[in-house]
């Protein structure tokens, strides 16, 4: 009987345990990735901002479909792949930019800005056409 | 010789421009036929004919088996009306017959039949022909031992007294008869089912139809209301047609009686002095614009209108009205509206053409008790939006509109941040 209860008693304490140890396991990861980010070039922070304006412009475009229905969905298509290919562009420029990246080491920055740039012109070309 | 031949032809072919009988400009019948038994009729029933010609009507009277007698001839009606007096005719002379009067009521001319007591089976085919039924007994008669007119030579009660009249204001006349209508002779029902039927007297429900010198065997097959002493038709080309079973009524005999008054009314109304309309001058065009467009777009504003007129008898008034409706049909009316008047004879509606293009008409079916029914049709064709014709910008679409500039924006400046910042 005094058995059972401290069997019990033990198994509540080690999930206690765990769970507290998950947390402070999570505030941890979270601390580090914190400090880790606060590393980067100033240069990759500004174009993750720019990441992240772009898909948060393509999340409110997918919440007023969702309230209004998709009556013009070529021009609901238009905008958010415009959205899209703006962030998928970002990403790229951010690969070929970081000077961490073994891949890209050889590749100058500036070529690389050439093709974002290029690539964004034929994006918005495409946009406008299928904007409607 | 060829000069007074010439001269004759000439003056024979311009006789049909003289004539002035019958016209749709002027619809009142003008010539009419009257077939009698014999000519004692002429004096009997002179203050009905002394009416008729008193409002300028040329009535011709000829014994029913003249064997001179013909309706038309080279495929021209000589006459405009014809009135059937002749109840015991066995056989019409001439060119006549029942074919050919169903053929004269059917080319639109008008027709009044008295059957009475005697009346051969010639006739009651004709009354056939024109949708009544008199009743089949040939020696019945309307009997009404209530509402019979009180006189010297009484008995069998089968003069009898009717004012069941029919609430028309346009058959009747807007003055109401006072006294009851006399009437001595057979009785006819009506096929319910015939809808170009009218009852104007109908006798009282204590009448029946049976044979007066003999006692009642069996109960009789047309009794009360049902009975019909006069009869209308209007044909659905606008022929009008008079029924009744007593020739009696239309004699000198009655004096106090509102027979005098009764058929005067109805005679106007049987030869087109009254009820008569005809629709002109119909025309539709887009609001804000005067003529008439030879296609429209859906969802655009248009208007019609048309002017209806009615024959008083020597001039066309305007007709005031509050029912004509005009249709916007393909299949069937997409738009019914109700035409609003001036109060002089032009009715006018606005409305929107319907989101389904195709080919559409203006209907204007108009049917009223005793009126002549008029039935117009215009057809327009309806088109959808040219591809310039939608709106350039939706409003539904801005967010995403905005969405795309917004991203140009941010791309713009952010070439510029990244290339100037260190």
């Amino acid at each position: 009987m005094y058995q059972r209860e401290r069997e019990r008693e033990r198994e509540r304490d080690y999930r206690e345990e765990m769970a507290r140890s998950t947390g402070k396991d999570a505030q941890a990861l979270f601390h580090s990735l914190r400090s880790a980010y606060a590393a980067t070039p100033t240069t990759l922070k500004i174009i993750d901002l720019y990441m992240g304006f772009a898909v948060f412009t393509a999340l409110i475009q997918v919440v007023y479909m969702a309230i209004v229905g998709s009556f013009p969905f070529n021009s609901f298509l238009s905008g958010v792949l415009s959205c899209v290919g703006t962030a998928i562009l970002a990403v790229c420029l951010r690969i070929q930019v970081n000077k961490d990246n073994k891949e890209f080491k050889d590749l100058p920055p500036e070529r690389a800005f050439a093709d974002f740039v290029l690539c964004n012109l034929v994006l918005h070309l495409v946009i406008m056409n299928f904007l409607g | 010789m060829a000069k007074l031949l010439l001269y004759l032809t000439l003056a024979t072919s311009l006789i049909p421009l003289f004539s002035v009988a019958f016209s749709p400009e002027n619809p009142t019948d003008r010539r009419v036929l009257v077939l009698v038994d014999d000519f004692a009729i002429k004096s009997s029933h002179s203050l009905y004919f002394g009416s008729l010609t008193s409002r300028g009507f040329q009535l011709e009277f000829k014994l029913a088996d003249d064997p001179n007698i013909g309706l038309q001839r080279y495929g021209q009606y000589l006459y405009d009306a014809l009135v059937l007096f002749c109840p015991s005719v066995e056989r019409f002379g001439g060119s006549i017959d029942v074919a050919s009067i169903v053929d004269f009521v059917d080319s639109g001319h008008d027709l009044i039949v008295a059957a009475d007591s005697n009346a051969s089976d010639l006739i009651r085919e004709v009354a056939t022909e024109c949708g009544v039924d008199f009743d089949e007994d040939p020696a019945a008669m309307v009997i009404d031992h209530i509402n019979y007119a009180v006189s010297n030579f009484d008995g069998d009660h089968t003069l009898i007294a009717s004012d069941d009249f029919i609430k028309a204001d346009v058959i009747l006349g807007s003055k109401k008869i006072e006294a009851p209508v006399l009437f001595q002779g057979i009785g006819h029902s009506l096929n319910p089912a015939n809808s170009l039927v009218l009852k104007v007297l109908s006798a009282s429900s204590s009448a029946y139809s049976a044979n007066p010198k003999s006692k009642l065997s069996n109960p009789p097959s047309l009794t009360g209301s049902a009975i019909s002493l006069v009869s209308v038709v209007q044909a659905r080309n606008n022929a009008r047609i008079l029924i009744t079973g007593s020739l009696s009524m239309f004699s000198n005999r009655h004096e106090k009686s509102g027979n005098e008054q009764f058929l005067t009314e109805i005679s106007k109304w049987v030869f087109h002095e009254r009820g008569h309309l005809k629709a002109v001058n119909v025309r539709h065009h887009k609001v804000g614009e005067s003529d008439e467009p030879a296609i429209y777009r859906i969802n655009d504003d248009l208007e019609y209108s048309v002017e209806i007129y009615e024959w008083s008898g020597t001039s066309w008034e305007p007709y005031v009205s509050d029912d004509v409706q005009v249709q916007f049909y393909m299949m069937s009316p997409y738009v019914l509206k109700t035409l609003s008047t001036d109060q002089k004879g032009h009715y006018s509606a606005e409305f929107k053409v319907p989101d389904v293009y195709g080919v559409f008409q203006f209907k204007v079916e108009y049917q009223r008790l005793g009126y002549t029914s008029l039935s117009l049709s215009k057809q327009i064709p309806v088109r959808p939006y040219r591809h310039n014709e939608y709106e350039r910008f939706l409003p539904a679409a801005y967010p995403y509109y905005g969405s795309a500039f917004s991203m140009m924006a941010g791309f713009f400046i952010f070439t510029i941040v990244h290339l100037y910042s260190k």
